[in-house]
């Protein structure tokens, strides 16, 4: 389904991702794990097509079409999703008038005719509920005056309104209360299917005890690192990123 | 990024759908000003003595000011004697009594404005007086309204019939000197709409003018008095267009508002007068006096503006707060673009006890256009615990366009509370981001924050306004996404 | 219409004639400039609120007398240079005389340096938003030349006290010019001062320059007697990463006025302006303030306070201009006001002008009475009435006094603003 092949991406000139390979299946759950300043995050802006990142070199296969043809709205409409790390405002917009646009822009696109308000009411209070947000939260600005964990809920609930081939989920652990952590969890392993493959990347291994992963990577330095399966994630938990001869400037790595 | 200015740039190329002009033949003056056209204005019109005296006291004020300089725009002087004053279809000499005997090809200019005229076809719930050049061509659901005994007709047709409240009223809010182009609006208005709300009387339906200027080289003075007696309500709204010329036009309109004990004005309008080009040739010149008088206890003024088109905008539509416990509101939403300049905004006047007012202005300015709020909140010493609340927000889109905020605050009462903030932003490169990660494309994503931008003015006009309000936006948008 | 009344033409000559002479020569030239200048009036837009106090009667026109000697002996910690009457007192005075600061008195400026400082006199004011500064340049009699080589710090805050002594009717025109050179640092104290009853006018005009990295603090306390027209102008321009931070105390008289114009010109300057003024009786004060983002990535941060009690009049005017191309730029400002009296008047007019799109800018602006449910709370609390009030006013501009960097203006300031309030709650 995605296929990374040596990819270099830099920001401001900065080079981040310094030769990524990645190979992801459908119904696979992969974990990409690594310290501060790694270069998740790019990875996962890159894969959406944020154009603050460049990208210098490599490919990119999703669904055997080359990613860097695509603009980001047609890559969300190809099925790549991104769960984003900081949710952002966008004040007076209601999240019900955004998740219906952008659900009628993915239906359109696929040639299906398109929701009406009614029954979009519908469906989206019933996923609401599925992530244990108040169906309230469809009618107020789209993340405005949402707290952290409400964000991060909302960003779970999108994807599964959305229904994408591959769901990209950017830290949305961070910042969740332990009750918090399960309810968002529980909404991603709804997502799982066999049709369907999630990455997701994260600093630590505590959302991979509720999302068990098939494969999980580490990433230091722009590089993945190590590559294997849930141990791995245990491993680093238990012995720290230093395990790895990673330095981390995070005093509580893995932990 | 780069990318996000391009796209709202390439969003804002507009189209004015309403630039078309009607074949028509009319009877025009000759362009100049003087007592002598003046004279045959108010003749043409049959006008009693005493409108004549009034017409000319206050074209004697206007040859005594200067021009206004002091607004945040820029233009070449206009010629005054360059301009028309007296535009109107032919065969229409006396007032209409039936939409049938109105000219089809008026009928069509209207059904393309999409204010369709015809008993059977027309919007329903609005009566509709429609403005053409100098004249009142046709007013909607007379009847119905007259049974309400609620009074609606063009100005010209009051005169007449309604002498006493004209005498009263007309000029008790924008005296004939109160400022360049009020007088000179005064001088040579030609026709508006004319209401009166009896007391305890809330009008049946929505009432609206529509206002279109068609021909060549003309001015359009339009003169609106509302008066709300006591217990009345009334929602009114107003549209205006104007056909693509490469001139410059002048349309120099007057709107007094008179709320008496309990009653309540809510006035709307949507602005679309021609813009002018991309280079910034043609267009309007919108130079508006609006003012209520909040003369009773407990009245109630809204404002609601949404201004995308003129050249040049120049309104402030205000109110003056002597009752006790009156309420004063102005909504607003101006959007240029190309190389449009808006200064507008509103005065609050607290006079009375207990007054309040809210503001909300948001300015939008794309292209090299340039948008300012000048506001005047201002607290004399009678004004005891009175509230003001004011919140500016402008919007940039592109790195040529410029928004200013002027806001005057005076206050001589120690009891009234004013607060005031204002901001500017762009459409954020994160906002666009999210939008397009979610499948939304660049054009609708800036429209939809655009909106979202907006909403807490869109929310106070009425439904059917607000869905328009919220297209003409879209329009007014296009290629301008940047 | 009537003819705009013109400034009259006693005030165009000067005073003394000891100055090197091309100060002498830029005099005359700025006095011509001025001729028929019109006076502000109520339509002029940035006198609006305040050209109806403004009295300048022929008999202010005259240059107040000099003495040789400072009257009073003052007692300034540190570094101190007095002025009298617009004119430098050596032996008042009290300053170091270390490598790499110039600290001279116009009059003692050898010509070279004389033609350099003329050519930059009056370079950081707009003439048209502090016309009254022009005035200035027509009649100063001396100045204070501070100059900063590179790196040079000076290691304590160097006060100027202008010390006016309305013995006779007439005026005086304190001026002072620093350029601060790269990396240099220095905190200047300016504090306006009288003595005798006559009716006078103080002209006072302050400039900085601020080179690269620059950082300069300015304090400025304006606290003449009741006999005192003040208009009082600042100037500031500021090349990159370099900060300007204001601290400006005011209190009220017939008159009083000070226009603080910075320009932020290059990339990474930063300014923050504080501002405190509290008029009573019949008083009034006017501060006008201008910022200017010129470049890109400037920040600018604007604190004003004013409380008006009894008849008084208290007026704000802060307009910030970012221009076409300073993308980047932040600026906040906020002003907030206290009216503790109906018979008082606040004005406030906080002014965006922007040609830039990627930009922070908001301003806020307030104006109100003491919180009634906090007064409450308090009373509630068995504080009584009057200290409750104090309490508040006091808290209401106290967060402004606290970031003031110098303990003997921090003290002055406390001293005047308890007098005031003591005044004020006097019969409450």
């Amino acid at each position: 389904m995605l296929s990374i092949k040596n990819l270099h991406a830099s920001v401001e000139g900065k080079e981040i991702l310094k030769g990524i390979n990645l190979e992801i299946k459908p119904g696979e759950v992969h974990a990409i794990m690594g310290p501060n300043g790694s270069g998740k995050s790019t990875l996962s802006q890159v894969l959406a097509g944020n154009e603050a990142y460049e990208v210098t070199s490599g490919e990119i296969q999703f669904n055997g079409k080359d990613l860097f043809e695509l603009e980001t709205e047609e890559r969300a409409r190809e099925g790549i999703f991104l769960a984003f790390q900081y949710p952002v405002e966008i004040p007076g917009v209601s999240n019900l008038q955004f998740l219906r646009t952008a659900v009628n822009a993915m239906r359109k696109h696929r040639g299906e005719p398109e929701m009406n308000a009614a029954e979009f009411m519908k469906t989206a209070r019933e996923v609401s509920k599925q992530v244990d947000l108040n169906p309230e939260f469809l009618k107020r600005g789209v993340n405005e005056g949402f707290s952290g964990g409400e964000k991060k809920r909302n960003e779970v609930m999108q994807a599964l309104l959305l229904e994408p081939k591959l769901a990209i989920l950017d830290e949305t652990d961070s910042g969740l209360d332990i009750d918090a952590l399960k309810v968002a969890a529980d909404g991603v392993n709804a997502l799982r299917s066999e049709d369907r493959a999630i990455l997701m990347v994260t600093h630590y291994q505590r959302l991979l005890n509720y999302i068990v992963p098939d494969h999980v990577h580490v990433l230091a330095g722009g590089r993945i690192i190590k590559s294997g399966g849930r141990e791995l994630a245990l491993e680093l938990e238990e012995k720290g990123y230093g395990w790895l001869g990673i330095k981390d400037d995070d005093a509580q790595v893995a932990g | 990024m780069a990318n996000t200015d391009r796209q709202v740039n390439e969003l804002i190329k507009r189209e004015y759908e309403h630039g078309f002009v009607t074949d028509i033949e009319a009877d025009t003056f000759e362009p100049g000003l003087n007592e002598d056209v003046i004279r045959r204005l108010s003749a043409i019109k049959n006008e009693p003595e005493f409108m004549l005296e009034w017409r000319l006291k206050a074209y004697r004020r206007w040859l005594e000011m200067d021009e206004p300089d002091w607004a945040h725009v820029d233009f070449p002087k206009v010629d005054y004697n360059a301009i028309s004053y007296y535009s109107a279809p032919k065969k229409k000499e006396d007032m209409l009594q039936s939409l049938d005997e109105v000219d089809p090809e008026l009928l069509k200019t209207y059904e393309k404005l999409g204010i369709p005229l015809h008993e059977r076809a027309k919007l329903a719930g609005v009566a509709v007086d429609a403005v053409f050049d100098s004249v009142s061509v046709a007013t909607t659901f007379k009847e119905p309204l007259e049974k309400a005994g609620v009074i609606f007709c063009p100005i010209s047709e009051a005169v007449h019939k309604h002498p006493e409240l004209v005498k009263k009223y007309l000029g008790s809010v924008v005296p004939v000197g109160d400022n360049y182009f009020a007088a000179l609006n005064s001088a040579v208005f030609s026709d508006g709409s004319f209401v009166y709300i009896p007391k305890g009387v809330r009008c049946p339906m929505e009432l609206s003018t529509y206002f279109r200027i068609n021909a060549a080289n003309t001015g359009q003075f339009e003169r609106t008095l509302i008066i709300a007696d006591d217990d009345s309500y009334v929602s009114y709204l107003e549209g205006c267009t104007a056909p693509m010329r490469d001139e410059n036009q002048l349309h120099a309109a007057v709107v007094e508002l008179v709320v008496l004990d309990n009653a309540q004005i809510k006035y709307s309008t949507v602005q679309n007068w021609y813009p002018g080009d991309e280079e910034g040739k043609g267009g309007i010149y919108n130079f508006v006096t609006k003012r209520a008088a909040c003369i009773g206890n407990n009245s109630k003024v809204s404002w609601t503006q949404v201004e995308t088109g003129s050249a040049i905008t120049w309104k402030y539509p205000s109110c003056v707060l002597r009752g006790d416990n009156s309420v004063g509101e102005f909504y607003s939403v101006a959007l240029t673009h190309n190389f449009q300049q808006a200064d507008t905004g509103t005065k609050m006047i607290h006079l009375g006890k207990n007054t309040s007012s809210t503001i909300i202005s948001k300015g939008i300015s794309a292209g090299r256009s340039s948008n300012a709020y000048r506001g005047l909140v201002k607290f004399g010493p009678g004004a005891e615990s009175a509230r003001n609340f004011t919140q500016c927000d402008s919007l940039l889109i592109g790195d040529r366009c410029a928004a200013h905020t002027f806001p005057y605050i005076e206050s001589q009462n120690k009891t009234a509370i004013v607060e005031h903030e204002a901001t500017t932003s762009k459409v954020s490169d994160e906002q666009m981001f999210l939008c397009r990660q979610r499948g939304i494309d660049a054009e609708q994503a800036v429209s939809m924050i655009v909106n979202g931008f907006c909403k807490e003015v869109f929310k106070e006009l009425p439904m059917e306004f607000a869905v328009e309000a919220g297209k003409l936006l879209e329009v007014s948008l296009e290629g301008s996404v940047g | 219409m009537k003819p705009a009344p013109t400034l009259s033409s006693a005030f165009l000559t000067p005073g003394s004639q000891s100055l090197p002479q091309p100060l002498l020569d830029l005099r005359s030239q700025r006095g011509t400039a001025l001729a028929d200048m019109p006076l502000p009036t109520r339509k002029t837009e940035n006198w609006k609120y305040s050209s109806r106090h403004l009295k300048l009667s022929d008999e202010l026109a005259t240059a107040l007398p000099v003495k040789g000697k400072s009257g009073p002996a003052l007692a300034v910690p540190g570094y101190h240079v007095v002025f009298h009457n617009g004119v430098m007192v050596p032996e008042a005075s009290d300053y170091p005389d270390v490598d790499g600061i110039t600290i001279q008195r116009f009059a003692d400026l050898d010509d070279s340096l004389a033609s350099e400082l003329a050519e930059r006199l009056d370079n950081t004011l707009d003439a048209k938003a502090a016309q009254l500064a022009r005035l200035n340049s027509a009649r100063f009699e001396d100045g204070l030349y501070i100059r900063l080589a590179p790196e040079a710090v000076l290691d304590q805050p160097l006060f100027v006290i202008s010390e006016t002594d309305a013995c006779s009717s007439g005026s005086a025109y304190p001026r002072i010019y620093v350029d601060a050179g790269r990396h240099s640092q220095i905190t200047l104290v300016e504090e306006y001062i009288s003595l005798g009853d006559e009716p006078v006018l103080v002209n006072a005009v302050t400039e900085f320059t601020l080179a690269d990295g620059a950082q300069v603090t300015s304090v400025r306390l304006s606290a003449e007697g009741e006999n005192v027209q003040h208009l009082g102008a600042t100037g500031v321009r500021q090349q990159a990463h370099s900060r300007f931070d204001s601290h400006c105390v005011g209190f009220g008289g017939p008159m009083r006025r000070h226009d603080l114009q910075v320009r932020l010109e290059q990339s990474g300057a930063n300014c923050r302006l504080n501002g405190v003024v509290v008029t009573q009786g019949k008083q009034h004060y006017d501060n006008h303030t201008v910022i200017e983002h010129v470049a890109p990535h400037c920040d600018s941060e604007e604190t004003y306070r004013n409380i008006a009690a009894d008849q008084s009049h208290a007026v704000f005017n802060g307009r910030i201009h970012i221009h076409q191309d300073a993308q980047k730029s932040n600026a906040n400002m906020s002003n907030k006001n206290l009216l503790l009296s109906t018979g008082a008047e606040i004005d406030t007019k906080p002014e965006l002008e922007i040609y830039a799109d990627d930009v922070k800018c908001a301003h806020g602006a307030t104006i109100g009475q003491l919180d009634k449910q906090s007064i409450f709370y308090l009373v509630s609390r068995g504080v009584d009435r009057r200290e409750a009030n104090t309490l508040l006013t006091m808290a209401f501009i106290n967060e402004l006094v606290q970031q003031i960097p110098v303990e003997s203006v921090r003290e002055t300031t406390q001293v005047r603003l308890n007098q005031f309030i003591e005044q004020t709650f006097e019969e409450a």
